[in-house]
C-alpha cells in the first residue's frame, strides 16, 4: 500500500467515525468547535513547568472519548506525526535547563525534564481535542458552521470543494504511483526524468476537470452562491455542553486541582 | 515544517492567526474584485492535486534518499498569488483537521510559514520579476524562458523556505517552548531547509517546465499584460529588496537576541559563559545595538512572553511541580481510568440490551 | 423541443469541429448520438448547453439560445456528464441533489421533497446520505442521473451513460433511461444500449451529420457503420442487412 492509499484510508476512517451516532455526535458543530478551540487555548496557556496543572485537563478528552464511543487507538496512530515534531524541539530542554525542580527521594528531576514532559503532554492533549472534534463532526456540517461563524464564503466553499476532490486526486495519484512502480521495480521514488511530467500530466488533466466541474455547476444554476448543509440548531444541550466545558477549563486553569488533591491526600 | 499546537503559546498563535487572516482577507477581496467565478473550481482541483502531490516521493539523484514538495510556489505560479494562497490555506486546513499534520491553534502560524512566503514573497519578489526580466537573453526565446522558470523556482523556494524556517524558530522561541538558544535553533533549521528548499525548487521547476512546454497559457505572471499593476520591477530593484530583507531579518534577529537575553533565554550573543558568541565569531560590543530600538524590542517581548514563562503567576507554586502535584496527577489518572471503565460498562450493557 | 439550424463550430478557424448541422428533436423523443472518437458528439452537447458558442441557430422549445435566454434554457436541460466525479462536487449525494433546486429558488422543504421523490422513483433511498467519494462506479452513475433528475429538466442529455459499468449496473442504467418520460439525447459508443433506449439515431462523422433515421435501420446497416469507423451492435452482428 503506498502513502496515498494510506491517506485515503485515513480519510475514510474519519468519515466513518463522524457518521456514528452518540450524544457528542449529535451536538451542534459550532459548540464543539468553540469548546475545542477554547480547550486547546487553555492547554497552551499553561507554563512550561506546570505539568500537574495540565494533567487534570486530560479528563475532558477522556470523558469525550467515552461518551462518543470513539476508539482511542486511532488517535494514538496520529501521534506518529505530532510526537516526533514536539520531541525534536523538547528533547533539548533537559540539556539546557538543568536546574533541579523536584526531588523524589534520591531522584532529582530537572526543570528541562519537566518542561519536556509538559510539552509532550500538551501535544497529546491538543491532538486528542482536535481529533475528537473531527471524529464526532461530519465535515459538511462543520463547514456550514464555519460559515455561520463568518468565515468568508469563498474560503468555506473552496474548503468543501477541495475536500471533495482530495479523495479523487489522491486516488488518481495512487493509481499512477502504482503504475509507475510496476514499470520501475526497485525504485523507491520518482526518478529525475519523471519529476515534471508525473505531476504535470495529472495537473493538465486536472485543469480540464476543473472546467468540466465548473460547467456542471453552471448547468445547475450556480451563481456565486453555495448552499451549505442544513445546520443543526444551537440548542439548549449545546449551551449546556459549551458552558460546562468552559467552566471546567477555566476552573482548572486557575485552581491547581492536582496540587490540592495531593495535599489533601498527603496530609 | 508543520508546527504542532504544543509548540506555540496562545498569544503567538493568535498573532499568527491575525497575520494570516489579514492576508487571506486581502486575497479574498482582490479575487472578488477580479470576479472570475470559474477560478474557484480550478483552485479547488489544484489544491486537491497539490495535497496529493505532497505525498509523491521524488528520488534525489546520487543520494538514495527522497524529497517532497510543499507546493506554495507551484500554486501561485499557476493560479496567481492570491488564489494560490487561498488554495494553500485549504490544503493546510485539511491536513490539520484530518491528518493531525499541524494543529488547530497552529494553523495561523503554519499558513504564514508555509503559504504566505511561498505565495506572496516568492511570487512578487522573485517569480514575476525574473520571468519578465531579460535574463538569459542569449538562449533564444524558449531557452531563455525555460532558464528563467528554473531560476525563479529554485530561488523562490530557497528564499521562502528560509523565511518559513526562520519563522518557525522565531515563533517557537517567542512562545518560550524551547530552551534551545535561538542561534543554535537557527543553526539547526536553516541549513536543513536550504537543502529542502533546493529540492522543492527543482521539483517545482520540473513541473512548471512541463506545463510551460504543453500549455504555457496556464502559467501566471508570464506576460506583463495580464495584470494592470504597473510594478514592472527591474531585477536590480529585486536584488536591492532582497538585500534589505536579509539585513532586516539579520538585524531583527540580533536585536531580539541582545536586547533581552533572558526572554529569549540564550540568544546569539546571550550566554557569554558558554563562549557561544565567540564560537560563532561574533562580538557583542562591536555590534552596536541602538538602545531605543532595543527597548522597543524589549517591550514587544514583554507583551508576547507574558504567558509562557511567567504564566498566570501564583496559580501554581513557584517552580510549578511538587510532590503533591504528582500525587494529585496520579489521582487524576485514576479518575480517567474509572471513566473509561464506566464507559465500557455502559456500552456493553447497551449492546447486550440490543441483543435481547 | 431541440432544433439545430446550420450550426458550425471551430476551435481554430481552419479546423472545423462541427459543420453545418441541422436536425430537430421532437418532445418526448429518444435520440441516440453515435460516431467515432472526435466526431464532434461532445462538442454538439456543449453547444446545446451554451458552454461553447458557434455559428448558426440553436432553438430549445422554440426559444433561440443566446446570452439572454441561456439560464432559462439551461434550466430545461439536464446534462449527465461522463465522469460522475466531475458532476458531483458536493460531499454527499443528498447535498448534490439539493444543489440545483436550491439554486433555482426552491425552499429547502420543497427541494428535499423533490429529492426524496427522485430517489424513491429510482430506488436509491439508501444512497441519500452516502458520501460521493465512497460510492461504487454503478452507484455513482445512478446518483449522477438522480442529481440531474432532481432539476426536473424537460430534456436529458447524457454522455456515455453506460461506460465502465458492469453488465448488471449497465442494465439498471438502461432500464432507468427507458423509464424517463423526458426528451433524451444520448451520446454513446455502446450501440447495444442505444438500440435498447433510442427510437432514432444521429450518426456523426468528422463534424458532419451523415445519417439520421430509425435506430434499427441505421444500426443494422453494416456498410454505413463501417464507413464511419463503427461496427454492428453485438446483438445484430449475426444478421446482416
Amino acid at each position: 500500500m503506498n502513502k496515498m492509499q494510506k491517506a485515503l484510508r485515513e480519510l475514510a476512517e474519519m468519515d466513518e467515525l463522524a457518521a456514528q451516532n452518540s450524544i457528542i455526535h449529535r451536538l451542534c458543530p459550532t459548540a464543539k468547535l468553540l469548546a475545542t478551540v477554547l480547550y486547546i487555548a487553555v492547554v497552551l496557556s499553561f507554563g512550561k513547568y506546570q505539568l500537574s496543572g495540565l494533567a487534570v485537563l486530560l479528563l475532558w478528552p477522556v470523558l469525550l472519548f467515552q461518551l462518543s464511543g470513539i476508539p482511542v487507538h486511532i488517535c494514538f496512530y496520529k501521534l506518529r506525526i505530532v510526537l516526533p515534531l514536539v520531541l525534536a524541539v523538547g528533547l533539548f530542554n533537559p540539556f539546557f535547563d538543568r536546574a533541579i525542580l523536584l526531588r523524589l527521594g534520591p531522584l532529582a528531576v530537572s526543570g528541562g525534564f519537566i518542561s519536556m514532559l509538559t510539552l509532550m503532554l500538551k501535544g497529546l492533549l491538543c491532538l486528542m481535542a482536535s481529533f475528537l472534534l473531527m471524529a464526532t463532526t461530519n465535515f459538511d456540517s462543520l463547514c456550514a458552521s464555519l460559515r455561520k461563524l463568518h468565515i468568508p464564503g469563498m474560503l468555506v466553499t473552496l474548503l468543501l470543494l477541495t475536500y471533495r476532490y482530495v479523495g479523487v486526486m489522491t486516488e488518481e495519484l495512487a493509481v499512477m504511483t502504482e503504475a509507475y512502480s510496476l514499470r520501475a521495480p526497485g525504485q523507491k521514488g520518482l526518478q529525475v526524468s519523471a519529476w515534471g511530467s508525473f505531476l504535470g500530466q495529472l495537473l493538465l488533466r486536472s485543469m480540464d476537470r476543473a472546467q468540466e466541474l465548473y460547467a456542471s455547476m453552471l448547468l445547475r444554476g450556480y451563481h456565486e452562491h453555495f448552499h451549505y448543509a442544513p445546520m443543526k440548531p444551537f440548542g439548549p444541550g449545546d449551551v449546556v455542553y459549551l458552558a460546562l466545558s468552559a467552566l471546567f477549563f477555566l476552573v482548572l486553569r486557575f485552581v491547581p486541582a492536582a496540587q490540592l488533591l495531593g495535599n489533601l491526600l498527603l496530609r | 515544517m508543520h508546527m504542532a499546537d504544543a509548540l506555540l503559546a496562545p498569544t503567538v498563535a493568535a498573532a499568527m492567526y491575525v497575520a494570516s487572516g489579514t492576508a487571506a482577507g486581502v486575497s479574498i477581496h482582490k479575487l472578488r474584485k477580479e470576479d472570475a467565478p470559474q477560478k474557484l473550481p480550478v483552485m479547488a482541483v489544484s489544491a486537491a492535486l497539490v495535497f496529493a502531490g505532497q505525498m509523491i516521493n521524488y528520488t534525489i539523484p546520487g543520494t538514495g534518499s527522497s524529497g517532497h514538495m510543499c507546493g506554495g510556489m507551484l500554486l501561485s505560479a499557476l493560479l496567481g498569488p492570491q488564489a494560490g494562497f487561498l488554495s494553500m490555506i485549504v490544503i493546510l486546513t485539511i491536513q490539520c483537521l484530518f491528518f493531525a499534520d499541524g494543529g488547530l491553534m497552529a494553523l495561523g502560524a503554519n499558513i504564514w510559514n508555509m503559504a504566505f512566503y511561498g505565495c506572496f514573497v516568492g511570487y512578487y519578489l522573485l517569480w514575476r520579476p525574473i520571468l519578465r526580466s531579460r535574463l538569459f537573453k542569449g538562449l533564444g526565446v524558449k531557452g531563455a524562458q525555460r532558464s528563467r522558470i528554473i531560476l525563479a523556482s529554485v530561488a523562490g523556494c530557497v528564499l521562502t523556505l528560509q523565511l518559513g524556517a526562520f519563522s518557525v524558530v522565531l515563533e517557537t522561541s517567542l512562545s518560550g517552548i524551547t530552551d534551545l538558544p535561538l542561534g543554535a535553533f537557527c543553526a539547526l533549521m536553516q541549513p536543513i531547509h536550504l537543502a529542502i528548499g533546493l529540492i522543492e525548487g527543482l521539483i517545482t521547476a520540473a513541473v512548471l517546465l512541463f506545463v510551460y512546454e504543453s500549455r504555457p497559457e496556464l502559467l501566471s505572471g508570464l506576460s506583463p499584460a495580464e495584470d494592470s499593476l504597473p510594478a514592472k520591477r527591474s531585477l536590480k530593484a529585486t536584488v536591492a529588496i532582497l538585500a534589505v530583507l536579509v539585513l532586516m531579518v539579520g538585524g531583527g534577529l540580533s536585536l531580539l537576541a541582545s536586547s533581552n537575553p533572558d526572554g529569549l533565554e540564550w540568544a546569539l550573543f546571550g550566554n557569554a559563559d558558554a563562549g557561544y558568541s565567540e564560537n560563532m565569531g561574533l562580538d557583542e560590543e562591536n555590534f552596536g545595538v541602538s538602545s531605543a530600538a532595543a527597548e522597543k524590542a524589549g517591550a514587544v517581548q514583554e507583551v508576547t512572553s507574558f504567558l509562557p514563562d511567567y504564566a498566570f503567576q501564583g496559580s501554581d507554586s513557584a517552580a510549578g511541580t511538587s510532590v503533591s502535584g504528582i500525587v494529585g496527577s496520579a489521582m487524576v489518572a485514576g479518575a480517567a481510568v474509572l471513566i473509561c471503565l464506566a464507559g465500557g460498562f455502559f456500552r456493553r450493557r447497551k449492546a447486550n440490551s440490543h441483543k435481547h | 423541443m431541440i432544433q439545430f439550424q446550420n450550426v458550425s463550430f471551430a476551435y481554430e478557424p481552419d479546423r472545423p469541429v462541427l459543420q453545418n448541422l441541422s436536425f430537430r428533436i421532437a418532445p418526448g423523443e429518444s435520440v441516440g448520438l453515435i460516431g467515432a472518437n472526435g466526431a464532434g458528439k461532445s462538442t454538439l452537447m456543449k453547444l446545446l448547453l451554451g458552454l461553447r458558442q458557434g455559428e448558426g441557430r440553436i432553438l430549445v422549445d422554440g426559444t433561440e439560445l443566446n446570452k439572454a435566454s441561456l439560464s432559462e434554457i439551461r434550466r430545461k436541460l439536464g446534462y449527465v456528464l461522463q465522469n460522475s466525479d466531475n458532476q458531483m462536487f458536493m460531499p454527499t449525494v443528498y447535498e448534490d441533489m439539493m444543489f440545483a433546486p436550491l439554486n433555482y429558488g426552491l425552499s429547502r422543504e420543497e427541494a428535499e421533497r423533490r429529492v426524496d421523490a427522485v430517489l424513491e422513483r429510482l430506488g436509491l433511498e439508501d444512497l441519500k446520505h452516502r458520501h460521493n467519494h465512497k460510492l461504487s462506479g454503478g452507484e455513482k452513475r445512478m446518483a449522477a442521473i438522480a442529481t440531474i433528475l432532481a432539476m426536473e429538466p424537460e430534456a436529458v442529455l447524457m454522455d456515455e451513460p453506460s461506460s465502465a459499468l458492469d453488465p448488471y449496473n449497465r442494465r439498471i442504467v438502461i432500464n432507468t433511461i427507458r423509464s424517463l418520460p423526458q426528451t433524451k439525447l444520448i451520446a454513446s459508443h455502446d450501440l447495444d444500449m442505444i438500440l435498447d433506449t433510442c427510437d432514432r439515431v444521429l450518426l456523426m462523422s468528422k463534424g458532419q451529420l451523415v445519417a439520421d433515421g430509425p435506430t434499427e435501420e441505421i444500426l443494422s446497416d453494416r456498410a454505413l457503420l463501417e464507413a464511419n469507423r463503427m461496427e454492428l451492435p453485438f446483438c445484430l452482428a449475426g444478421r446482416t442487412k
